[in-house]
């Protein structure tokens, strides 16, 4: 596949293979350095532990962090400042509902989700930057609130995290846009089983306050292609409701409105300026980080 | 074609089974959990497909299956006309018709002898029929025969015998006939009452392969009383030196209906004497006790007899008594030791006995003419006495010899089954004991039981070695092993020789409870004694060499029918006692001393309790009477045809398993598809 190699060097594994290896903290560690290794030219490395200004002395400073050769020279007290207090909140919104517990080939949605917050957790928490994770349904289920300390506590979180109710968008991400007062990067992960505008609106209250969103929308294949042979009745995950169906007469149909469904998204995501990216659970996951990296770069430039 | 067992055809309604499979089978599969039918619900479907067959082939093969295994289960039977019959269809016929007394229970006997003229009537020309008449045993009347009008005289004399049922030998001569017959259809027919009691599930009366047995029921009419004397118990007693019979006659009642107001009459020498009403409830039985007659003269006949009803032939019942005739007997001793001995003697009643005593030198040829028993009490026996009592023995006497201190017999005359030796002493120590006795022998078959006499118990304190002769039997021994009671035969006569003494000098045996019976059975059994029998039971034999013989004439038995039958000096002298009433044995025309024998009918033959014909002629024929190992025009099958015919269940039963092979291959192939 042409997307696993757009990064040169990169060891991509598949997601199938990483599901089964269970310690979120070893899979994210193996993907990420891999990662990074790929991306050793790359400028934003490093970015955040270099000077940014000084600053007048006031009591209760740490006397570690007074620049002594100023004051030799000036002989006043001024504090260093680096640049490594500005970096970014990072938070990972993931739906935890009862339909990503769905899996055709050997890895849910849940699971795949769940490797991907690694991952992205793991390769932010490199880069120095707070992070910090939400898991929901039709509420929020867990909130690890965005720190430099808080790697540890997410994988923690993300390990027993196990998917149940049905769930509901707006409720549980309008609460959370208030809640992010601190610009920073949103990754919302969800398999978007609603209306477009209905997803418009619960996810857009995100961006009010400066948030870079990256929204992943997780699907398994056979969502997509709907490659069911036999005449069976169907139950959906979250209602229990059930009908029957024939995939032979359903499939072009479904087909078509799954397409209809990822444009009309992709549409509505890009006119309010939001990176929208469609994660099929039977492809590595390079994509979805190069998506992330791409969308922080941004975020630098603007800087 | 037609079916063995045509219910399995109810099995067909499986076949709508695969049908409703076929149509129901994609909505039992395992239901498909899904995200969301958020994308499903929005398509407008109809669905119809389900309620459609799709897999024809399928269903055709699965269907196809099902029907030919019911098919076989359902047994075809082919009947064909070129099924290979034995021959054409002539037929052998032996009707066994029942002639024991019970078919002259009401109008059985009409009843039956229709039916036999009904089978005789259906013969074609070329068909052959037997007349078997059977009771106890089984008379070939006619033989293969095609004369119908030939039969129907036949039937017209023959009437019900005096006999009871059995239906084995009857069968046993059906099938030797039908087994020699050579025509193609062979049937027996059996026209009887059926009564329980003269079948006992024989073996060996089993009809050859092929042949059908129609049984033909005769019965009905149990509401008619039906009373027989079934036994007779007669009491002798003595009155003014008379002897006095008292009978007494147990009547019983095998009907369901109640006898009141009949009456029960004793007759005697064709006389009756007696007579006395009689009440018998229904099931039920009565004894009658007649007043005791006066027995007048040798072979006094009797006979008890009811009133008529509806089976006569159980309603008489005979017997035959003379007055008891006692068993005299010669002691001879050394003058008064014989005090245990004449004691003993004098108790028996049936016998009695009348003994004499007599010193050894004067038993005279009149003594030993009277007697029918010598008894030599330990005494010295002279070469002359010896050879006359061996006369005597030789001529039908019995010898009784006891040996004490004295006895002594004459070396030059063998008579004594053991000679005689030394005596042996055994007052010191231990006494001798009879250690083995020969309880088959009937002098101590008595003993046999337990607790009943143990000569072991008695100690004997002398005894004479005794050395038993070459053709002699030793009937008891002492612990030692020495013979202590020898018996020989000797021409008509026995022997009988006791190795100790009858007194109490030697031996304990006289006050011992033995020592009565002992010498009882001893004495009968030398005198030849035995008890005689007031009747028998038709279908018994008659041994006729107990008729006295004459000295030129022709010995002949006068039925109760009047028919003399003479009896053959070479030949058996076994005469069959076939009718009820009184058998006379005669000999001599001017001797008037002959024997009478009463025979009664068997009273068992009286219980009209019927037997299930079907287990009569599933005995007999293994099962198979006929219908279904026959043509429809009634042709019986060879059973290889009969096998030919049924074999079509096992092609169809093959093709069914067959048919599942391929719906297995079928349905696997489009699983993988």
């Amino acid at each position: 596949m042409a997307e696993a190699h757009v990064i040169p060097g990169a060891r991509f594994m598949d997601p199938v293979v990483l599901a089964r290896i269970g310690n979120l903290e070893l899979v994210s560690r193996a993907v990420a350095d891999g990662f990074i290794n790929g991306l050793h030219k790359a400028p934003y490395f490093g970015a955040s532990v270099d000077f940014a200004e000084h600053r007048g002395y006031v009591p209760g400073d740490d006397i570690r962090r007074m620049d002594w050769r100023l004051w030799a020279r000036t002989d006043r007290y001024y504090i260093k400042e680096y640049e490594a207090e500005t970096n970014m909140n990072f938070s990972v919104l993931m739906d935890v509902s009862k339909s990503m517990d769905y899996g055709s080939r050997g890895i849910t949605k849940f699971e795949y989700a769940r490797i991907l917050t690694a991952c992205l957790t793991n390769l932010v928490h490199h880069q120095r930057d707070r992070v910090g994770f939400v898991a929901f349904d039709d509420a929020v289920v867990e909130h690890v609130p965005p720190s430099a300390k808080h790697m540890e506590t997410v994988l923690h979180v993300l390990d027993r995290l196990k998917p149940g109710r049905p769930g509901h968008l707006k409720g549980p991400l309008h609460k959370l846009a208030e809640h992010f007062g601190r610009r920073g990067v949103l990754v919302v992960i969800s398999d978007f089983y609603d209306e477009p505008e209905a997803i418009l609106d619960a996810v857009s209250p995100l961006r009010f306050r400066g948030n870079d969103l990256i929204v992943f929308h997780v699907l398994d294949p056979t969502e997509l292609e709907f490659g069911f042979t036999d005449a069976q009745p169907f139950e959906d995950l979250e209602s229990g409701e059930q009908m029957p169906v024939v995939p032979d007469a359903f499939r072009e149909e479904y087909r078509s409105l799954v397409r209809a469904h990822i444009d009309a998204l992709t549409k509505s995501f890009a006119s309010v300026r939001v990176d929208y990216t469609v994660l099929d659970t039977s492809k590595p996951l390079d994509h979805a980080l190069y998506r992330y990296l791409g969308s922080r770069a941004k975020m630098m430039k603007v800087r | 074609m037609s079916f063995l067992a045509p219910l399995f055809f109810l099995a067909l309604a499986g076949l709508a089974i695969p049908v409703l499979l076929h149509l129901t089978q994609r909505e039992k599969k395992q239901i498909v959990h899904f995200p969301s039918l958020m994308f499903v619900r929005r398509i407008p479907y109809q669905s119809v497909r389900r309620r459609k067959i799709h897999n024809w082939l399928l269903l055709f093969v699965r269907l196809a299956a099902l029907a030919l295994i019911i098919l076989a289960f359902a047994r075809p039977l082919i009947q064909r006309d070129d099924a290979a019959p034995i021959g054409a269809g002539s037929r052998e016929v032996v009707v066994l018709l029942d002639n024991s007394y019970s078919m002259g229970f009401g109008d059985h006997w009409q009843r039956a002898t229709a039916a036999a003229r009904d089978q005789f009537a259906k013969m074609s020309a070329s068909d052959r029929a037997t007349l078997v008449l059977f009771s106890s045993g089984a008379d070939i009347q006619m033989r293969s025969t095609s004369e119908k009008a030939r039969f129907n005289a036949v039937l017209d004399t023959v009437k019900p015998g005096d006999a009871a049922t059995r239906y084995s030998p009857a069968l046993k001569v059906a099938g030797s006939i039908v087994a020699e017959s050579t025509l193609p259809r062979r049937e027996v027919v059996i026209i009887s009452d059926f009564q329980r009691g003269g079948w006992r599930g024989e073996e060996g009366a089993r009809l050859p392969q092929g042949v059908t047995l129609t049984p033909v029921a005769i019965q009905g009419a149990a509401d008619k009383a039906n009373l027989s004397v079934t036994g007779l118990s007669l009491a002798r007693s003595m009155f003014s030196n008379q002897e006095r019979l008292t009978v007494t006659a147990v009547v019983t009642n095998r009907t369901e209906r109640s006898v009141s107001g009949s009456n029960i009459a004793l007759e005697t020498a064709g006389l009756p004497v007696a007579n006395k009403p009689l009440n018998v409830e229904p099931g039920g039985s009565a004894s009658v006790t007649f007043e005791p007659v006066t027995i007048s003269s040798r072979n006094f006949k009797g006979t008890v007899r009811l009133a008529d009803d509806a089976l006569n032939a159980d309603n008489s019942f005979n017997f035959v008594v003379s007055p008891s005739e006692p068993v005299r007997l010669t002691i001879v001793d050394r003058g008064n030791t014989d005090l245990y001995l004449t004691r003993a003697l004098s108790i028996g009643e049936a016998p009695r006995f009348e003994a004499v005593s007599r010193q050894a030198d004067a038993v005279s040829d009149e003594d030993l003419r009277r007697s029918t028993v010598v008894v030599l009490n330990d005494v010295d026996v002279s070469t002359g006495l010896a050879r006359r009592l061996a006369k005597y023995v030789e001529q039908g006497g019995g010898l009784f010899v006891a040996t004490g201190p004295r006895a002594k017999w004459p070396q030059d005359v063998d008579l004594l089954p053991a000679t005689i030796g030394n005596p042996v002493d055994r007052t010191r120590g231990d006494a001798a004991r009879i250690g083995s006795l020969e309880y088959g022998h009937p002098v101590f078959a008595p003993f046999r039981a337990p607790r009943s006499g143990d000569f072991s118990s008695v100690p004997v304190y002398g005894y004479r070695s005794l050395t038993a002769a070459k053709n002699a039997q030793v009937l008891a021994r002492f612990d030692a092993g020495a013979p202590a009671v020898v018996e020989r035969r000797t021409g008509s006569g026995r022997v009988l020789i006791w190795g100790s003494t009858l007194d109490v000098t030697w031996s304990d045996l006289p006050q011992r409870p033995m020592f009565l019976p002992f010498v009882h059975r001893a004495i009968r059994h030398l005198a030849g004694y035995t008890e005689p029998q007031p009747w028998v039971t038709v279908g018994q034999v008659l041994d006729a060499s107990v008729a006295p013989r004459g000295a030129s004439t022709q010995r002949v038995v006068l039925t109760p029918s009047g028919r003399r039958v003479p009896i053959e000096d070479e030949g058996s002298d076994v005469v069959e006692l076939s009718e009820k009433g009184f058998y006379e044995l005669r000999g001599d025309a001017a001797n008037m001393n002959h024997t009478v024998v009463a025979v009664n009918v068997d009273p068992a033959e009286a219980d009209l309790t019927p037997i299930d014909a079907k287990e009569i002629v599933a005995a007999a024929t293994g099962g198979s009477a006929g219908g279904d190992g026959s043509q429809p025009n009634g042709i019986p099958l060879t059973p290889e045809a009969r096998e030919k015919n049924q074999r079509l269940w096992w092609y169809l039963l093959i093709g069914g398993i067959l048919l599942l092979g391929v719906d297995t291959l079928v349905s696997n192939r489009m699983a993988k598809t």
